[in-house]
């Protein structure tokens, strides 16, 4: 057993020195970056307010109640300039001394409202309007008219949110699956397996190894594109558990394609051909409308949907650990195939693969 | 007597209808080396990884180091050294981390790899690339892997094919260096000087039979025909004429034929191992 730990080693110490991996990390930063520019960020934090308040205004204090926005206080109205241009604010009002007097004698004080040119309209929108209310408040008058809210339209999230699944998948699929394949496939290529074969080092020990290494790279780049969409919002241990599961039966199905394929082109095409059927539960989240239990019969649903309820849609444990014990399931059930196709691995390379009896492949 | 290192017998082994070993038997002492000879397919690979392995035997017994293979397959592979025709080395890591990784696959902690580096004189590119190595360094390298364990029992396939006669002549030294230390050495090689200089004996296997085993010496004075070959000149013609060591009446006609007028050359000819293996196979090794 120790054996899995020094091939894992060596994998991992060559890393670096892979294009591939180096892709397999890179790539959900692209994705993520590329999202956020065309549908902000997944889970945007609220507008930013930055008030300077030279006359302990009324204004001051009803904003910093607000839910919906962020505000920070500020000493002088340069740096509030100063911070607003550079976007650590989306906008900055400045209260003069005795605006809530002036207000309330009618005399229509002047109030700066900078907005920072990179803001996003939304935001310069909700931070307006809500500066105009709480003005109001202040000079006691009743709103003009009375907004009934009515919900238009089927509640649905974001599109930007609802691309959460696409980069996950993207993240797990090609460091969990891709990069153990990737590996196992080479050491064919270039015969280091046949090295390792006749060494102390079983075909499973390999196998293991193989199979932790995209456990590792597809738990790390999970936890770093949740974390660089903001999404550790939810249940953090049900994130994790999910997450493992995830890498786990990302990794699983790797090495099986690994040891499947003859060659590079081989597993490229066939990852891109077979792909479709671990990427196209991510369908069903971008289109919510289409029927979901044509997503339920992909393996990758059952990490995705956990994923996705317990970091956007706030649920608790408790409401995804269905899911999460089928997505284990599915991990479980691939380990008979995982140690079977380490013997057929072993055998093809003694170039007898051909020997294996009819009724072992039967049991996969 | 020694306990022989390897023990092999009535091994078979066949792909489909394709028997690629048949009912092969022998044995190999410890600081021996047998040299496995035969053309391509003729199944000395496939031995070699029954042997080492990388394939169950169908029928058949081996016993390396009084073990049985494959019952006790990991505690053989532990005292083995392995070093296949195919090139098999890290290409990504440097000569030294090669050798170091398997090393620690051994379960040998701080290998120092310079004394096996310097043996294949790879010292002055232990830190560079495999990939970056040429074809003989690479094979050099891939001889220094298979001793990080000091094995006792050293499976080398081909080990010197297609190389410069420098690195062929440093392999040969070092294979020979083994087996004065007292590991038993397979040897598989086309080439007919190679086994001939370093086998203590050869087999001759063709179509998955051992055809015969030997010192090599031994084949050729049982098998081989000795001959003397006469070149002389007549007139403006060069005539040449051979004669037979092994049949009767050999010594009148050599005297004959170095009294001759214009004698020019006389060469004694000893049968190679290529001809004995003719005489067994009916074809030659390549």
């Amino acid at each position: 057993m120790r054996n899995i730990g020094r091939v894992l080693r060596k994998d991992l110490r060559l890393g670096p020195r892979s294009p591939f991996i180096l892709y397999a990390f890179v790539l959900p930063v692209i994705m993520t970056l590329l999202i956020r520019s065309v549908f902000g960020g997944l889970f945007d934090a609220k507008p930013r307010l930055a008030i300077v308040d030279l006359g302990a205004s009324q204004v001051t204090a009803d904003a910093m109640e607000l839910d919906g926005i962020e505000v920070s206080l500020l000493s002088d109205a340069d740096t509030l300039r100063n911070q607003v241009e550079s976007h650590d604010f989306d906008a900055g009002l400045v209260l003069p001394a005795g605006f809530d007097e002036a207000v309330r004698s009618g005399t229509r004080p002047e109030m700066a409202l900078y907005i920072s040119g990179e803001s996003l309209a939304s935001d310069r929108v909700v931070l307006a309007v809500t500066t105009i209310d709480l003005v109001r408040e202040v000079s006691g008058e009743p709103p003009p008219v009375e907004v009934e809210v009515i919900s238009f339209g089927e509640e649905s999230l974001e599109l930007s949110l609802r691309l959460l699944p696409l980069i996950m998948i993207y993240a797990v699929a090609i460091a969990g699956a891709m990069v153990p394949a990737l590996s196992l496939v080479e050491e064919k290529e270039q015969n280091t397996i046949d090295a390792l074969l006749v060494s102390p080092a079983s075909v499973h020990e390999l196998m293991a190894a193989k199979v932790l290494l995209g456990v590792i790279l597809a738990f790390s780049t999970g936890v770093m594109t949740l974390a660089i969409n903001d999404a550790f919002s939810g249940e953090l241990l049900g994130i994790v558990i999910t997450l493992l599961v995830a890498a786990v039966m990302m990794a699983e199905v790797g090495v099986i394609l690994g040891a499947w394929a003859a060659n590079t082109n081989t597993m490229f095409t066939v990852f891109k051909g077979g792909g479709i059927f671990l990427f196209y539960p991510v369908v069903f989240f971008i289109w919510p409308d289409l029927p979901s239990w044509i997503a339920r019969m992909g393996p990758t649903y059952y990490f995705l949907q956990p994923i996705f309820d317990l970091a956007v849609g706030g649920a608790g444990f408790g409401d995804v650990a269905g899911d999460i014990a089928i997505g284990a399931a599915i991990c479980l059930a691939l380990v008979p195939a995982v140690l079977f196709m380490g013997r057929w691995l072993e055998r093809s390379r003694g170039g007898g693969a051909a020997a294996v009896p009819e009724k072992e492949l039967e049991g996969v | 007597m020694t306990e022989p290192a390897i023990r092999v017998d009535g091994l078979h082994y066949a792909f489909g209808a394709n028997t690629a070993v048949d009912d092969v038997s022998f044995t190999v002492a410890p600081g021996e080396i047998l040299g496995f000879l035969g053309p391509n397919g003729a199944g000395k690979s496939t031995t070699i990884k029954m042997m080492t392995g990388l394939l169950d035997p169908q029928a058949g017994t081996i016993t390396v180091l009084g073990m049985s293979m494959p019952g006790e397959k990991e505690a053989i592979q532990a005292e083995i050294g392995v070093c296949f025709e195919e090139k098999n080395l890290y290409l990504n890591m440097t000569g030294r981390e090669n050798l170091v990784f398997f090393a620690r696959l051994f379960g040998i902690k701080g290998l120092d790899p310079d004394p096996l580096l310097r043996r294949v004189d790879l010292f002055d590119r232990a830190d560079d690339r495999a990939a970056d190595y040429s074809k003989g360094m690479r094979q050099r390298l891939m001889v220094a892997r298979s001793l990080v364990n000091r094995p006792r029992v050293l499976f080398l396939d081909e080990p010197t094919d297609g190389l410069d006669p420098v690195s062929s002549l440093a392999i040969r030294r070092i294979i020979r260096e083994e087996a004065d230390r007292g590991a038993a050495v397979v040897l598989t090689t086309h080439d007919m000087l190679e086994a001939d200089k370093l086998s203590d004996r050869v087999a001759f296997i063709h179509e998955g039979r051992i055809l015969a085993i030997d010192a090599p010496e031994t084949l050729k004075l049982a098998h081989g025909k000795r001959s003397v070959r006469v070149r002389s000149q007549r007139g403006g013609e060069v005539e040449e004429s051979v004669i037979s060591l092994d049949g009767d009446g050999a010594d009148d006609e050599i005297r004959r034929a170095v009294g001759v007028e214009g004698l020019l050359t006389i060469h004694t000819e000893e049968a190679t191992l290529e001809d004995i293996f003719i005489e067994f196979a009916g074809r030659g090794l390549r």
